[in-house]
């Protein structure tokens, strides 16, 4: 995920505040126009610059999909007050105000997606902690953030473990959907119970090991920032109030 | 130096002592091997001679611990980690879940310490030297065998710079490399002067490396003397102990008849 | 009855008195349910107070109050929810309310805190109650508890298509153990990391809008435990039951006879529970019968283990996780309507288009769809917590913060 490009090398901060204002305008400006400007500027130029155009459209689309797909369903063939009838289906009606309103949502939920995916894969997620760490954030706190992010996978192939061996053992998870839910019951006590029970010996180790010292403790290494970057981040910030307001003072249309 | 002086502990919500009255003394640069049957206190004994016990994981104790001849009751469990090392049988669960590389993992109890960063540095090498395991620095803690995580385990103490290591059952969730593996680094910390701990049910090791033995039976000092005394006794097994193979094979050998000659070439190193 | 629940009696009496009283004078119901809420907490922390010279529980109660107030004049005040008129007739979201909602809970929330945590250090020159709950082991635990709401969350969400969650399993256990500031801070992180941070095919980039629900629930489990909620209480007399069994069915009864009214009465909309059959096609009828039955089956289960194991604690469980699920339906509503149109790729998005087809706004099918899925969700949640708790060994439950508040009474481990 540490790449070559310029994008890769900022500090992470500006890259999630990027995302963050990048989304809240999506959200509050709405709209159909919004949202593309939004996904041109942030999203597009960012990743050409990075190199990973290809992959971010695939990872974002993919991400987005499974709500996508429901959005335009729900909304195209749901819409209590569409009046104008694209096409019938029995007592399926579709709507061109649900068509509009779906897409407009779609737009909102593609920039939220593109802005996110961006953050994800131009920054590795330990790196934004310890940035936030060195900038006071308490060290406990990142603790908690990175490990939980290494836990996720970590359990995940433990439940694969503790599957491979059931099914060894002659347990049936293959098939129909109410013998997978059977299926899941068994393996999460033992993952579930196992991680608990960690806890303990994990906790003797950690506090062996001057995890409760009070106070900061040393990075080793901490991303770099810069004042350019500095001051991006501040008109970035800057740049939401103004938003709202020209919008809502008329200047900027929908 | 480290020593125990009268002291009886008591986990939490038992109200049978899991140690009575005990008062040992390592000192440093010693070596000295644990033994005792399941649930004679030796895994008690180590909490609390590194101060988890009754710190971190409650219980009562009475008596004293003294650290370099001070005691130790004042002092809290972060400032006890630049002191005592321990490490434990487990090898997954004494990572720190944080590193990405054996590196960090071997820089996280200094780094806690908030040492200044070029000692950090200094110190983690040092470490990774002292165990040979400088060419496992940039990989994931999380994918190494067992024995490479307990020699991480191990590094990342040494990184402390504690005046002993408490190791308990290190190789006892490994398999025979593991613990060849393990073996050999404490023979090489042995010799070079590191004061250790080291509780064992596996007696050849305990005979491979320390010099002194402590026997524990239901919380109190059983035996106490050279290693090669309270290993070759005759009355071990009654404290639920297997002596070494290299005993167990001079006793055969000595029953079928062998002369203290051919008795010596046992005490010759293997080539 | 032992003190304790003896006030909390006389508080919860005289809150659902005022409540009632201010509903009967014509206000509306959320303003009710509020007033009744803080009055209850007062009356229970004065008591408190008066009886065992604790200031712990007045400290809340005046955070409370700060929370509140700040929520009463941001709505009066700052009030630009828009109506269900006022909605933006090109894009058909109320993304007014959804923004507000959430900066006011927000902010009121923090107030709250700041008083609470204030008063605490005024007047003890310390912060226990926060520097209590952060121990090695609650970190840990947060650490599982993270990790098993994204994992459970996300395969319900991508695999599963039935209408609840179960992304709260993680929050409600850390905050029922170890208080409510440590199931705030999991269940808040945890849904900001599993948009940004956690990578695919785990990621679900909608969680962080839903930081605040999360966090709520983690509050509420975390002051439950404190409470007792959790704590077994077997083979008690058939008569304890059969109060206990009559005392949920009428707290379920009432709660959700204030959601209908309360629906109602915001939406001007006549709508009740149960799913309207004019116009509306017959599998959608279908479906909305489904999702009643679960609802009824989750409950029936429960009556089950009460009867079975003789376990009252089931009873609690039942009213906890409804008065949670409600919660967090009320703040999830406008959030998923504001921000999502109402979907969220979830199979909660049928019982959306069944609302959206019986001819609600968006808003209003969402906070019904939440009615429905969140407190099933939630009183599922609960109970998995409860068996999970169980199944730990009571000397290692005993090491958390709040870990004697869900042993039995009789047992617990001594120091």
């Amino acid at each position: 995920m540490a790449g070559p490009s310029p994008i890769h090398r900022l500090n992470p901060l500006t890259k999630l505040l990027l995302a963050a204002v990048s989304t809240i305008l999506a959200v509050v400006l709405g709209g159909l126009v919004a949202p593309a400007v939004i996904v041109a500027l942030a999203v597009i130029v960012p990743a050409l610059i990075a190199g990973i155009l290809p992959r971010l459209l695939r990872t974002a689309l993919l991400l987005s999909l499974p709500i996508a797909i429901s959005v335009l369903l729900v909304n195209l063939l749901f819409y209590p007050a569409g009046r104008e009838i694209l096409f019938q289906v029995g007592p399926i009606r579709a709507t061109a105000e649900g068509l509009g309103f779906a897409l407009e949502t779609l737009a909102r939920i593609g920039a939220i997606s593109g802005a996110i995916t961006l953050f994800y894969l131009t920054t590795p997620p330990a790196e934004l902690v310890l940035d936030l760490e060195r900038r006071g954030v308490p060290a406990r706190l990142a603790f908690v953030a990175i490990a939980s992010v290494q836990t996720v996978p970590a359990m995940v192939e433990r439940a694969a473990a503790i599957t491979a061996a059931q099914r060894a053992r002659g347990l049936d998870t293959e098939g129909s959907a109410w013998k997978r839910i059977r299926g899941i019951v068994p393996l999460a006590g033992p993952v579930l119970l196992g991680s608990i029970a960690e806890i303990e010996e994990r906790t003797m180790s950690l506090e062996a090991r001057g995890f409760t010292r009070p106070g900061r403790r040393t990075l080793l290494w901490s991303p770099p920032d810069s004042g350019t970057q500095r001051a991006v981040r501040w008109l970035l910030v800057a740049a939401l109030p103004a938003v709202v307001l020209a919008r809502a003072t008329g200047w900027l249309p929908a | 130096m480290l020593s125990l002086e009268g002291v009886t502990y008591r986990y939490a919500g038992t109200s049978r002592p899991s140690l009575r009255d005990i008062s040992l003394t390592f000192g440093d640069g010693e070596v000295v091997g644990i033994a005792g049957r399941s649930e004679a206190g030796k895994t008690t004994l180590c909490l609390v001679l590194s101060g988890l016990a009754p710190r971190t994981v409650g219980g009562s104790l009475s008596g004293r611990l003294l650290v370099d001849g001070s005691d130790a009751a004042p002092l809290a469990i972060h400032e006890l980690a630049g002191r005592i090392g321990i490490a434990f049988a487990s090898p997954a669960t004494q990572l720190s879940g944080v590193a990405a590389t054996v590196y960090e993992e071997v820089a996280f109890g200094p780094m806690n310490l908030g040492l200044p960063r070029d000692e950090i540095i200094q110190r983690t090498d040092e470490a990774l030297t002292a165990l040979r395991i400088e060419p496992l620095a940039a990989r994931d803690p999380a994918r190494l065998s067992g024995g490479q995580q307990q020699l991480v385990a191990i590094a990342g103490l040494l990184a402390q710079r504690p005046a002993h290591l408490v190791l308990d059952e290190p190789t006892a969730q490994l398999d025979p490399q593991g613990t060849r593996l393990v073996g050999e680094a404490l023979t090489r910390l042995a010799n070079g002067g590191a004061s250790i701990i080291l509780v064992e049910q596996k007696t050849d090791l305990l005979a491979a490396v320390c010099s002194r033995v402590v026997v524990l039976d239901a919380g109190a000092v059983a035996r106490d003397g050279a290693a090669g005394d309270v290993l070759g006794d005759e009355r071990l097994s009654s404290l639920g102990i297997a002596a070494p193979a290299s005993v167990r094979l001079r006793k055969a050998l000595a029953q079928a008849g062998a002369g203290a000659a051919q008795l010596a070439v046992l005490d010759e190193p293997l080539r | 009855m032992d003190a304790r629940a003896t006030r909390l009696g006389i508080g919860v009496v005289i809150g659902a008195a005022l409540g009632l009283a201010l509903l009967a004078t014509g206000q509306q119901w959320v303003l009710a349910l509020a007033a009744a809420v803080v009055a209850a907490d007062v009356v229970y922390a004065v008591l408190a107070r008066m009886q065992t010279g604790d200031w712990a529980p007045m400290r809340f109660a005046a955070g409370l109050v700060a929370f509140a107030v700040v929520t009463y004049v941001g709505i009066i005040g700052f009030g630009d929810f828009g109506t269900q008129a006022d909605v933006d007739p090109n894009t058909f979201v109320n993304a007014k309310a959804a923004n507000t909602w959430a900066l006011i809970l927000t902010i009121a929330m923090v107030v709250g805190a700041v008083v609470y945590f204030g008063l605490e250090l005024l007047q003890t020159g310390r912060l226990d109650s926060l520097a209590g709950q952060f121990g090695t082991r609650t970190l840990l635990l947060m650490v599982v508890g993270i990790a098993v709401n994204i994992i459970l969350g996300q395969t319900v969400a991508s695999a599963l298509k039935i209408p609840i969650y179960l992304d709260s399993i993680g929050t409600i256990l850390v905050g029922v153990l170890c208080g409510p500031i440590a199931g705030a801070l999991t269940g808040g992180l945890c849904n900001i990391l599993w948009s940004y941070v956690i990578p695919p095919p785990f990621q679900y980039q909608p969680a962080a809008a839903f930081a605040i629900t999360a966090v709520a629930i983690g509050v509420i489990a975390g002051l439950a435990g404190r409470a007792g909620f959790l704590r077994p209480r077997p083979n008690r007399s058939t008569a304890e039951l059969l109060a206990g069994g009559a005392i949920t069915v009428a707290l379920i009864g009432v709660m959700a006879a204030f959601a209908i009214i309360g629906y109602q009465k915001i939406f001007q909309t006549d709508v009740s529970l149960l799913p309207n059959t004019e116009g509306v096609d017959w599998y959608f009828v279908l479906l909305a019968w489904l999702a009643l039955l679960l609802v009824v089956g989750a409950v029936v289960g429960l009556f089950a283990l009460l009867l079975i194991r003789r376990d009252l604690t089931a009873a609690y469980v039942v009213v906890i996780g409804v008065f949670t699920g409600v919660v967090a339906a009320l703040i999830s509503a406008p959030i998923a309507a504001g921000v999502f149109g109402g979907v969220t790729a979830s199979g909660t998005d049928f019982l959306v288009a069944a609302f959206r087809q019986a001819g609600l706004d968006v808003q209003a099918a969402t906070t019904g769809q939440g009615l429905i899925s969140d407190p099933i969700d939630k009183v599922t949640t609960f109970f998995t917590v409860y068996l999970i708790l169980q199944a730990m060994a009571n000397r290692f439950k005993a090491r958390f913060p709040q870990g004697e508040r869900v042993v039995m009474a009789d047992e617990g481990a001594a120091a």
